[in-house]
């Protein structure tokens, strides 16, 4: 199988203030694949490392040393006008839906806006395809003409996937997608990740810190602990066999939680 | 007699466009010694159930219920003065809850110095000895320390303290891990296992994550549009859910069906906080409703511990 995104022995570090001593790598020698229509998750808690290698992967801050290929290519030597463009082949959904959408744009403005900045043309092709975006993303048509701010958590995380998907990325990035939402409605939103995943093909990177929820959709699980990543594989080697402890206290926390189990 | 007795408590707060019903029909018996979870969707009223039991509600909020009682005392009345006294809050977020330009010494100090008549050194010893019982590794490296440079894990366990020092043996937990990391969180509910029965504690656990529920608690509660629908040991609930909301809860985590399926997710929302509901709340999205569901209060089932509200005859799944 190919891989959308390969990344060997990524170093970050942040900068030290000017008299401090260099602080410690933010990541520390990350190394993973992610293959063509597959999901990986990320766990770790606070400060552990996953949203800076996002950061990076989305080239948003420098790296120490290291390699990443996004299909094939060496993602780290574009520059300037050909990196903007590439990036667009990337779509990013954060934590809060609402902190990401602008409250007074209709949400047909929120999802047209990627396209014209694009550069693409204002045109009835353009609003079908909004359109087919909202649906896919289970909101029906009149939700284009009403304010984000009109939206319940789980609406306006289905608009938020629904603008990461606007310019068709080969990858989307997930930054704790459901943390901020009910479990009800989280489920409407794993749900909804699934069949674009099968819909799409879509290649996913899902960031969270309930191992549990990630584990569920993901096909292979990386656990990142104060910068170095303790554990990567397939999700059922590494939730069946977990190598750390660590892993086993995340994955057996609330354990009974479950109706029968 | 349980040490919190809540019958029909019900919480309006007048606002320009009508009333919010924040709480509806709330009741609720805590034990001495237990912890009580609270659990619901966002929006069901759990905050609001937590504050009119400390006397924090909204100005001009109307408070009514057949039975609002703390220790035999009407909190209708007394709800101000056993704040900090007897009842105390752990809030989701403990920075907020902490003064970020004092240190941990003169914080603990301060509420030791309102609550016991001790000597300085004393009280200076009793908050090393309350740090240390939540767990707290170098409790006098913390007292030397301000907020920003303890982690979420360390100020929570402070703010913990901080309620022991005031005396109090009941605590209300207002999602106190759901700041915190899985393992971190985890930690947080042992500390409070540990000093329900250490110190003979009890708890008021409001969280909106069954884990919080399944790892911490001795008994649950069920909330939906500001009501208790129902109530019961917490492996009866989790296990043997008699309403059909509260399966529906647990039928929509990750870990209910197997890895890549399809989760029962719950459609619709929960009604207006202003709106007015003659039968079932859950009538518009219960996959089980029938007609007199949406018409008619749903009456009890189950027995004396374990409660829940519904129109389907007991055993029906
Ligand atoms: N702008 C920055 N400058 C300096 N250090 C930073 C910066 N951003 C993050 N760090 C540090 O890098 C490390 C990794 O942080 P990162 O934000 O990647 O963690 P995370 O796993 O995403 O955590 P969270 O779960 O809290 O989002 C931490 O030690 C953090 O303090
Ligand atoms: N100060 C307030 N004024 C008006 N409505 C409020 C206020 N606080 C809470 N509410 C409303 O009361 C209902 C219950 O809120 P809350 O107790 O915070 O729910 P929960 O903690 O279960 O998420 C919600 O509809 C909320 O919007
Ligand atoms: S009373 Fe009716 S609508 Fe309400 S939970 Fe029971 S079956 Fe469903
Ligand atoms: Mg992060
Ligand atoms: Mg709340």
């Amino acid at each position: 199988m190919s891989s959308v995104l390969s990344v060997d022995n990524l170093v970050i570090r942040y900068r030290g203030g000017l008299f401090s001593p260099r602080p410690k790598p933010a990541v520390n020698g990350a190394s993973f694949q992610l293959a063509k229509g597959e999901t990986l998750g990320i766990v770790g808690e606070s400060g552990s490392g996953k949203t800076s290698l996002l950061r990076a992967i989305l080239r948003l801050l420098p790296v120490e040393s290291g390699a990443i290929e996004l299909e094939g290519r060496d993602w780290l030597a574009l520059k300037g006008d050909a990196l903007r463009r590439a990036r667009q082949k990337i779509g990013v959904v954060s934590q809060n839906p609402f902190l990401s959408l602008s409250p007074r744009l209709t949400i047909a403005e929120i999802l047209a806006e990627p396209m014209l900045a694009a550069g693409g043309p204002q045109s009835p092709a353009m609003r079908e395809k909004i359109t087919g975006l909202l649906s896919d993303c289970g909101l029906p048509a009149d939700f284009l003409d009403r304010r984000a701010r009109e939206l319940s958590g789980g609406q306006a995380q289905r608009v938020a996937i629904a603008r990461a998907l606007a310019l068709e990325p080969s990858l989307l990035i997930l930054d704790e997608p459901t943390s901020a939402l009910d479990v009800s409605v989280q489920a409407q939103i794993l749900n909804l990740l699934s069949d674009l995943k099968e819909s799409r093909a879509l290649s996913m990177v899902f960031v969270t810190h309930n191992l549990k929820v990630v584990a569920h959709i993901s096909d292979t699980l990386l656990v990142m602990r104060r910068g170095d990543v303790i554990e990567f594989g397939r999700t059922e080697d590494v939730t069946r066999a977990p190598a750390e402890d660590y892993t086993r206290e995340l994955l057996s926390f609330g354990r009974k939680a479950v109706a029968g189990a | 007699m349980p040490l919190l007795e809540i019958k029909n408590l019900s919480v309006s707060i007048p606002t320009p466009d009508g009333d919010v019903h924040a709480v509806r029909a709330v009741s609720l018996d805590i034990e001495r010694g237990e912890i009580h979870g609270v659990i619901g969707e966002s929006g069901c009223g759990k905050t609001m159930t937590g504050m009119a039991a400390l006397g924090l509600v909204p100005k001009g909020a109307r408070i009514q219920a057949d039975r609002f009682h703390f220790d035999g005392e009407d909190l209708r009345e007394n709800a101000v003065r056993l704040r900090g006294r007897r009842i105390g809050l752990i809030s989701q977020d403990p920075a907020a809850a902490l003064n970020p330009v004092l240190s941990i010494a003169s914080q603990m100090d301060d509420v030791i110095r309102a609550h016991r008549d001790m000597p300085r050194r004393a009280r200076r010893a009793e908050a090393a000895g309350l740090l240390a019982a939540t767990g707290l590794p170098d409790p006098e490296r913390v007292l030397r320390s301000y907020p920003h440079q303890l982690s979420g894990g360390m100020q929570q366990r402070v703010v913990i303290a901080q309620a022991l020092a005031t005396g109090a043996d009941f605590l209300i937990a207002d999602e106190p891990t759901t700041a915190l990391d899985v393992s971190v969180g985890a930690q947080v509910l042992a500390l409070l296992r540990k000093l329900v029965a250490e110190r003979g504690l009890t708890v008021l656990m409001i969280t909106h994550d069954m884990d919080v529920i399944a790892e911490a608690c001795d008994r649950a509660t069920v909330l939906y549009a500001g009501r208790s629908i129902e109530t019961g040991p917490v492996d009866d609930v989790l296990q043997r859910p008699g309403h059909p909301y509260t399966r529906a809860l647990l039928a929509a985590l990750p870990d209910a069906a197997p890895h890549a399926a399809r989760l029962s997710a719950i459609e619709g929302s929960i009604p207006a906080p202003r709106s007015t509901i003659a039968g079932c709340a859950f009538a518009p999205r219960c996959p089980q409703a029938m007609p007199v569901c949406a018409a008619e209060p749903p009456p009890e089932r189950g027995n004396d511990g374990r409660r829940w509200l519904c129109h389907l005859p007991e055993g029906t799944r």
